[in-house]
């Protein structure tokens, strides 16, 4: 049981008319791993996850949860599984509670008092008996975790569950996800957002355009990750960048308003930035801009470039 | 009971997580509280109490009986009489859009609120709640022809009388026998009701929307009766699923004839399960993408 | 969208090849027949009849002694006694001591027949009275006769009933138009029933015979006989004898005067 994988899809393909959403996919989730599926908007991601939860059924390849198969365990290949697709959607004309109730009716019946533990772990549990017509997009994000949660299940399935929350939310749901997957529980979390992934994942697939980009752990990811990259303003940038093109290593650019970009290893930047001083350069900003990953995640899915030369 | 123990739960334990896999009974379950929340449902039942009453009170009070329909000329001073003309009356669209209401609506509206994917993501299988929710929506119908015919001819004897009744060969029905008829004569709209149920269910699953869910099997309905009416191609009358809302017909007159009934059976049988496993199958191999 | 729309014209395609397979295979049959009115009709009408008769207080009227039969006609001779219509005709022939029949011995109740075997009938007042009548306490009530709703057995026994009655010969020339050589016609209209009216008319004047002119008319049709000798100068009404073969005519000549 223990080295059955939790989630083992092998080329899946599925198309919608012409385009190919998923075109042969292949994804291992090891149980207890916290697994990783990004990609922008587009890229198949929720198409397989859909797949996976038997809501689409694939045009070829398997997909297989604990070692069950749609086609020969049908709905049993759900046990053990819970999750939401995009944001979750519940019965405006019920109470928070009551669609939990119901759903739990669907999962054979929640064990009584579960229902108050998990909206309590939610932080919805005073506003369980308000209808959900009334709740706010956050609330509603919050309850479908807790919908998943009263299944008790051993695998989760997150698709972009930070999406759409504000700031707060985004906060609070990171550190839901985060306390759920230390808690043990296998995860599989799909999100578009690398820094979201990055410091919760073990394992991720990349997908770009229905085909994966990149496969591995985030160990492996971050070697191949570019050099981090700063927005630098100083006091003279005219003389900041002559500094630059002394230092092999470091690629200072002007920035397209004002500054400049400096991108480099940590060592080389840092040498860079005690050159400036000395110089009597003053520094007026320094801020890191995109993460090394994100730099790497932007260039596997050629996210905002023309792609030709890529693909 | 920290967070992190309910977190952990017990996550550990084999398949299946929970105690029972749940069956239809919890699909049923499951629908029924959800019409039970929904503002129409209660609405329609009440319209089914009410609204007959006030047609009663209504007919009753013309100074000329709406000779147009069945039974009308004696609807204004016998009870049993108005009974019936409601009767004919409410067959005509009535009884498909009271059905419609609740049937096209209940697989269009988790379309509607995008709740497929929740639902389906459950441990009970989409043919366990594709059947509930169709049990679900044919008991309905036959709860609201219930209410509506009570209340029809609760209404129409108290108000108007329960005086012998004129059949339709002309013969004296006493007020006994007259009762039990017009009892008779509402129940048989019970199997034409559960064909326009299946229809609507059918719309409902097919179109994925709510308004075609309700309208569509209201207008083929009418279409129906109407070329039910048609002469010259009279032969199509026994396929029509509004065919059957007239066989109660048979029941007043003398010679009693059921012969309409039987084959009303038949075709609503035949309706219902043709339009079920249309519904069933379209349902079973739809892909689940929106929402 | 799109698939929805080509699933309905998919759809409408299915439901009129079907119902064209149905019609073809069926020759679209009505159970609307000249045998099923023919025996729905009399036996409703004996029921009413009767509940009439203990209206207007009248004895010994019961549904069996009225002896109730009826032939009926969709549309005339031109038209197939079979089908829903607003154009059917039936003619009823009872006994009642109270009320005695015509010397056709029928009364004429047109109905209206719809495809789900119901129909709205109404009797011919002369025979049946009017909308409404006096019972025997004196009160305006209903009457149960002069219009009705019926059905019948759209499976029922549709073997022919064998009820034949024949047409009435009726003149519907109320003033003579001689023509330019002083020649008269007269108009006549057989009614329903069954074999239509033949017989002879013969017109006088004066003393002088115009004719005696043969006549061919089938049920519910109207024709002109023409008669070929002028009307003497001076003849102020010419009468007509009419002999009918099949069919009933008048008993007695009809007299109508020259104009002016």
């Amino acid at each position: 049981m223990d080295d059955q994988l939790a989630v083992d899809a092998v080329d899946v393909v599925k198309a919608f008319g012409s385009i190919r959403a998923v075109d042969e996919i292949t994804i291992k989730v090891a149980p207890g791993e916290v697994y990783g599926v990004l990609g922008p908007n587009g890229a198949g991601k929720t198409t397989f996850l859909r797949m996976l939860l038997g809501l689409i059924r694939p045009d070829s390849g398997t997909v297989r949860v604990f070692g069950r198969t749609w086609a020969h365990d049908g709905i049993a290949t759900l046990d053990g599984v819970a999750g939401f697709i995009e944001s979750p959607a519940f019965y405006p004309y019920l109470t928070g509670r009551q669609n939990l109730e119901g759903l739990g009716l669907l999962d054979g019946g929640a064990r009584s008092g579960r229902l108050d533990e998990i909206l309590e772990v939610v932080d919805l549990a005073g506003r369980a008996d308000d209808r959900v017509r009334g709740y706010s997009y956050g609330m509603r994000q919050r309850l479908g975790v807790a919908a998943s949660l009263i299944r008790e299940p051993r695998l989760l399935v997150l698709d972009e569950p930070a999406n759409g929350l504000d700031p707060a939310g985004i906060r609070d749901m990171r550190a839901l996800v985060k306390r759920l997957a230390d808690s043990g529980l296998t995860v599989l979390l799909s999100s578009h957002h690398m820094d979201e992934v990055e410091e919760i994942c073990d394992n991720v697939t990349i997908m770009r355009r229905g085909e994966v980009a990149f496969h591995g752990a985030i160990a492996e990811l971050r070697a191949q990750a570019p050099d981090p990259g700063y927005a630098l303003a100083t006091t003279d940038d005219a003389r900041a960048l002559a500094v630059a093109g002394r230092l092999p290593a470091v690629t200072a650019t002007r920035a397209p308003d004002s500054g400049l970009t400096v991108t480099g290893p940590e060592d080389a930047v840092s040498s860079y930035v005690a050159d400036l001083v000395r110089d009597g350069i003053r520094l007026r900003a320094f801020t890191p801009t995109r993460t090394p990953l994100e730099q790497l995640f932007f260039m596997l899915t050629d996210t905002g470039v023309r792609n030709e030369e890529v693909a | 009971m920290t967070a992190t123990d309910v977190l952990t739960g017990r996550p550990t334990q084999a398949a299946p997580v929970l105690g029972s896999r749940p069956g239809l009974g919890a699909a049923l379950r499951w629908e029924t509280r959800k019409l039970r929340a929904q503002l129409r449902t209660k609405a329609l039942l009440i319209g089914a109490v009410l609204v007959p009453i006030a047609v009663v009170v209504i007919v009753h009070s013309q100074p000329r009986p709406p000779k147009d329909t069945l039974f009308g000329r004696f609807a204004t001073d016998n009870g049993f009489a108005m009974a019936l003309l409601v009767l004919g009356f409410a067959a005509q669209w009535v009884l498909p859009l009271l059905t419609s209401i609740v049937a096209g609506d209940i697989f269009a509206s988790e379309d509607q609120h995008g709740t497929w994917k929740t639902v389906l993501t459950r441990s009970t299988s989409r043919s366990t709640l594709f059947w509930g929710k169709s049990l679900v929506s044919i008991g309905f119908a036959l709860l609201a022809l219930l209410v509506l015919a009570a209340a029809t001819i609760a209404a129409s004897v108290l108000i108007v009388g329960h005086q012998p009744l004129t059949g339709l060969s002309g013969q004296t029905i006493q007020p006994q026998s007259a009762v039990t008829l017009v009892v008779a004569s509402w129940a048989c709209m019970a199997l034409p009701m559960i064909g326009f149920t299946c229809l609507a269910i059918l719309f409902s699953v097919w179109s994925r929307n709510v308004a075609v869910g309700i309208a569509a099997p209201v207008v083929i309905g009418l279409v129906m009766q109407l070329v039910g009416a048609l002469g010259g191609i009279e032969s199509l009358r026994p396929y029509l699923l509004t065919t059957p809302f007239e066989a109660w017909h048979g029941l007043l007159a003398e010679p009693r004839f059921t012969g309409p009934l039987l084959d009303g059976v038949i075709t609503s049988a035949g309706w219902s399960v043709v339009c079920l496993v249309a519904a069933y199958l379209v349902l079973r191999r739809r892909d689940i993408t929106g929402g | 969208m799109r698939r929805f729309i080509i699933s309905v014209i998919a759809a409408l395609a299915v439901v009129l090849a079907v119902s064209g397979a149905v019609l073809a295979g069926t020759g679209g049959g009505s159970s609307v027949t000249e045998a099923r009115l023919e025996r729905a009709l009399p036996t409703e009408f004996a029921n009413l009849y009767s509940q009439q008769a203990k209206l207007l207080g009248h004895r010994g009227v019961t549904p069996a002694s009225l002896h109730a039969k009826a032939m009926c006609d969709k549309g005339g001779a031109v038209e197939d006694n079979v089908g829903p219509g607003s154009n059917w005709n039936c003619l009823v022939s009872w006994t009642d001591p109270n009320n005695p029949m015509p010397p056709e011995g029928y009364g004429k109740f047109e109905l209206d027949v719809h495809s789900n075997g119901c129909f709205t009938a109404g009797g011919p007042s002369k025979l049946v009275g009017f909308q409404t009548i006096t019972d025997t306490r004196g009160r305006e009530v209903a009457n149960p006769v002069y219009e009705f709703d019926g059905c019948f057995d759209p499976n029922g026994d549709n073997t022919p009933t064998g009820v034949r009655f024949p047409s009435v010969l009726n003149v519907t020339t109320t003033a003579l138009r001689p023509d330019a050589d002083n020649r008269v016609g007269l108009q006549l209209s057989c009614g329903t029933g069954a074999t239509g009216c033949q017989g002879t008319v013969t017109a006088t004047a004066g003393g002088t015979t115009l004719g005696r002119q043969p006549f061919d008319l089938q049920e519910e049709l109207t024709g002109t006989v023409s008669f070929p000798t002028p009307v003497p100068a001076g003849a102020t009404e010419v009468t007509f004898t009419i002999r009918t073969d099949t069919g009933v005519g008048p008993t007695s000549p009809s007299t109508l005067s020259m104009p002016g």
